[in-house]
């Protein structure tokens, strides 16, 4: 990926590198928004976001309250989606567990970007045998199905829902390493790194200073899409009872205490599934058309 | 050019073989194959642990060990009653402490060597020897220190003739011996294997071993020289599918025939099903939460065993069974004989908890672990969402637990090594003794860290006494006595929860006919037979 075009050289002032910066940015936002699908992105992310805040407003019932002897309700005016194996009221468990699922994609993806980033940078920068130890141990690690990586982590960990965002986060490094190593290795090559490299700049400066701001575009991208990566695989591991433990309204979780009941109350598991299915649409969506948006070549 | 041709014949070919041999093999699944052979497929939930039924417990390898092993004794088909099996006859001494035990002498084993009395006095040595035949020490009282419990000697004295002696009488004797880990080997096969004869097991019975693909399928194909009833079905294939819906999937597609761990939510769908049928299995167990006594911390006292028991409504714990449940106070079924009716159960108050717990200096509450497993046993359906039910109910009374999930190898391990506060656990009667029930899991012998059956680690003496009482006593009115008192103690001292007694129901292709489940969890097979 070559984001020289964007690149600012050093030599100007910091004034007009903002200001270009700044409606380089603006003019993706642009971009952004004249894809449809990108913004149907937006707006389910927007509309998950606003009821991760507003949960306890939005929610009907108390997510955790159990009522046996009205376990399996249909859909109906008091359990709008229904109540589950314990009588719990799956639309407030769905409406809470919008938090849980942001909460593990932005932890998880946190991880991920701290570490892979770090690693990925050195990596490019320094070159030679720091990279090639770097990139060989990312290599290890992405020869592993995610999944199961992430299990084994859970496994050593022992399993809990904060375990499973960093088994989650761990798992998502290697992707991360690789694109800022990539963005770092054309930049480092750019005049202006040159530029600064020649006034004497420390490498701890460069780096972050000059070589990071300018590889940011695909890290964006790629925490977007992750986050969409990060709740599927966290939804997994509660589905296998790794993750989220009861009573928490994990969606995954409540996937999987629900499968005994699938032929006779199949609104036990749908909609936990629906709720999985758009938030991973959401940030897909919106990720690619970030993608899009940042992507030097399609400028026009 | 002519290389890459050959090349592409050689990948069609290839492809049409397999092709072939995969076809053939799922015709052997689909029960009737051409020339009328017959195979039962059998789904469950779980693989066998071992096949050698004297090291194992669970009831995945008795299912298995049930086909291939006869007892000298075994039950009748529908009951815990006892009759001829290896054994034709037997009588006891007055002081009930010798048995002599006439044997048949027209049976041969599966690796074709012939069955006679000095195979049994091999199987009793093998078995006194064996530190891994949990069962045995269960029954017998024996320990570490003494292997033998009350079996003294075991001697051959004739071709056809056994004589065991007792070191005191044992009123459920010629029951436990019926029962399936019992099973008489063939010392041939044992000594060629050694440690390898858990997988490949021989012994006398309906069914011989063929093969056991770990976690996949055990195949058993019919012994034609059987000495009781040959099978009817050629073959059965043990299946293991872990998830009972998806099992239960598999019934309605016809993939399987038979399946056990049917979720109690399908059991409906099964009856409006014209090619399936619901088949219960008599009800003799007890599912329940042990309560660790032995750790220290709130669960040592009795009064906070007993506020967990009025803290718990079992009324709605039991809903979660979806009707194939009913609530227990006892430790033993009410289908057996010497069950307490007279024990009033502790009565759901929350307000009467709390005020014990407060006498007990916990009325704030304390925090707990409750241990789980993640796989439906047929005592509890839905372990997970039953623990679910039950921390919800005991938050009442400030008591904050947390569950913990475990596999079923994994839960068993923990618990008989003691590292739970609380946990769940059931039973299935072996042997239709209460003594089956309350010494192997409520006694002090088997409270024994490694290898407890006992998982309360409940200690108490007065129990202790009454229970061995009731083993050396061979009048039954008077052992009835005994344990109607044995179980007012353990209701006094709750080491449990006990929590319900099912009537787990297995689901059927319509085709299965004469197939009589028995009490004890598991039977043979050869009585079974498929229709066209």
């Amino acid at each position: 990926m070559s984001l020289q075009p964007i690149s600012t050289p050093d030599i100007q002032t910091q004034e007009t590198k903002q200001a270009k910066s700044k409606s380089l940015w603006i003019e993706a936002l642009f971009r952004l928004l004249k894809s449809k699908t990108s913004v149907i992105g937006l707006i389910i992310i927007t509309i998950l976001i606003i009821t991760a805040i507003l949960a306890p407003i939005i929610a009907t019932h108390d997510p955790t309250t159990q009522s046996i002897p009205n376990r399996y309700q249909a859909p109906s005016g008091e359990h709008w989606l229904g109540t589950d194996e314990l009588g719990r009221d799956i639309f407030s468990r769905i409406v809470y567990g919008t938090q849980i699922s942001i909460r593990i994609g932005l932890i998880a993806v946190g991880i991920s970007m701290v570490i892979g980033v770090t690693l990925g940078a050195i990596a490019g920068y320094f070159g030679r045998w720091v990279d090639q130890i770097i990139m060989r141990i990312i290599d290890i690690m992405m020869a592993f199905p995610s999944i199961l990586l992430a299990i084994a982590l859970v496994a050593v960990l022992g399993p809990s829902l904060t375990n499973a965002m960093i088994a989650v986060g761990i798992v998502g490094v290697p992707q991360f390493a690789r694109i800022v190593r990539s963005a770092v290795l054309s930049v480092k090559e750019t005049e202006f790194i040159e530029a600064a490299r020649a006034i004497g700049g420390k490498h701890g400066r460069i780096l972050f200073r000059h070589v990071l701001p300018n590889s940011m575009a695909p890290i964006i991208v790629q925490a977007t899409l992750g986050i969409g990566t990060a709740i599927l695989d966290a939804a997994g591991l509660s589905f296998l009872g790794l993750g989220a433990q009861p009573p928490t309204p994990e969606w995954g979780a409540m996937l999987s205490d629900g499968r005994a009941a699938i032929q006779n109350a199949p609104w036990v598991v749908a909609f936990p599934g629906v709720a999985i299915f758009l938030f991973v649409l959401g940030f897909n969506l919106f990720g690619d058309g970030l993608r899009d948006a940042l992507d030097p070549k399609l400028k026009q | 050019m002519k290389k890459r041709y050959l090349f592409m014949l050689l990948a069609v070919v290839a492809m049409i073989i397999s092709a072939c041999s995969d076809s053939t093999g799922s015709t052997a699944d689909d029960g009737d194959e051409k020339g009328g052979k017959k195979t039962l497929v059998f789904g469950r939930g779980a693989d066998s642990i071992q096949l050698d039924p004297s090291k194992v417990t669970d009831g995945e390898s008795i299912y298995v060990t049930n086909q291939i092993y006869d007892t000298l004794v075994r039950y009748e088909e529908e009951n815990t009653e006892v009759k001829a099996a290896l054994a034709t006859d037997w009588d006891v001494s007055d002081d009930g402490l010798v048995w002599t035990f006439q044997l048949r002498d027209d049976v041969k084993f599966h690796d074709g060597t012939d069955f006679a009395a000095d195979d049994v006095v091999f199987n009793f040595e093998r078995w006194t020897t064996s530190a891994e035949f949990v069962y045995y020490g269960y029954m017998f009282g024996a320990s570490e220190e003494d292997m033998g419990g009350i079996i003294e000697k075991v001697e051959a004295t004739g071709d056809y003739e056994v004589q065991i002696t007792l070191s005191e009488p044992n009123a459920p004797f010629l029951q436990t011996l019926a029962m399936p880990p019992f099973g008489i080997a063939s010392p041939e096969a044992v000594e060629e294997h050694g440690d390898d004869y858990f997988k490949n097991p021989v012994g006398t019975g309906p069914f011989i071993f063929k093969e056991w693909v770990a976690d996949d399928s055990i195949t058993v194909t019919k012994n034609e020289d059987y000495f009781g009833e040959v099978a009817k079905v050629d073959e059965v294939i043990f299946r293991v599918i872990p998830d009972n819906g998806a099992r239960f999937m598999e019934l309605q597609a016809g993939t399987i025939d038979l399946m056990t761990g049917l979720n109690p939510q399908d059991i409906s769908t099964a009856e409006g099903d014209d090619a399936l049928q619901i088949i219960r299995r008599p009800s003799m167990n007890v599912a329940y939460m042990a309560m660790n006594t032995d750790k220290e911390g709130p669960l040592s006292d009795k009064r906070v065993r007993q506020a967990i028991n009025m803290a718990v409504n079992k009324e709605e714990l039991i809903a979660l069974y979806e009707g194939i449940g009913k609530e227990a106070k006892n430790p033993i079924p009410p289908s057996l004989w010497g069950y307490n009716d007279d024990i009033e159960a502790y009565p759901f108050d929350v307000e009467k908890a709390k005020a014990l717990l407060a006498e007990a200096g916990y009325a704030d509450g304390f925090d707990i672990t409750l241990n789980t497993f993640s796989n439906p046993r047929p005592y509890m359906p839905q372990p997970k969402v039953t623990a679910q039910a039950i921390a919800e109910m005991l938050k009442a009374v400030n008591i904050n637990v947390e569950i913990i999930e475990s596999d079923w190898d994994t839960h068993l391990t923990l618990t008989e090594n003691g590292e739970h506060d609380m946990a769940f656990l059931g039973w299935t009667g072996d042997n239709g003794d209460p003594d089956n029930f309350m010494y192997v899991l409520l006694d002090k012998d088997n409270a024994t860290v490694g290898s407890a059956g006992n998982i309360a680690f409940y200690k108490s003496d007065k129990l202790h006494d009454l229970l061995k009482a009731a083993q050396v006593e061979m009048d039954q009115d008077k052992r009835t006595e005994l344990y109607l008192e044995a179980q007012e103690v353990i209701h006094e001292d709750a080491p449990w929860l006990p929590i319900a007694h099912t009537t787990p129901p297995l689901a059927a292709s319509s085709s299965i006919a004469d197939y009589i489940p028995h009490p004890t969890g598991s039977e043979p097979f050869n009585l079974l037979d498929m229709k066209e």
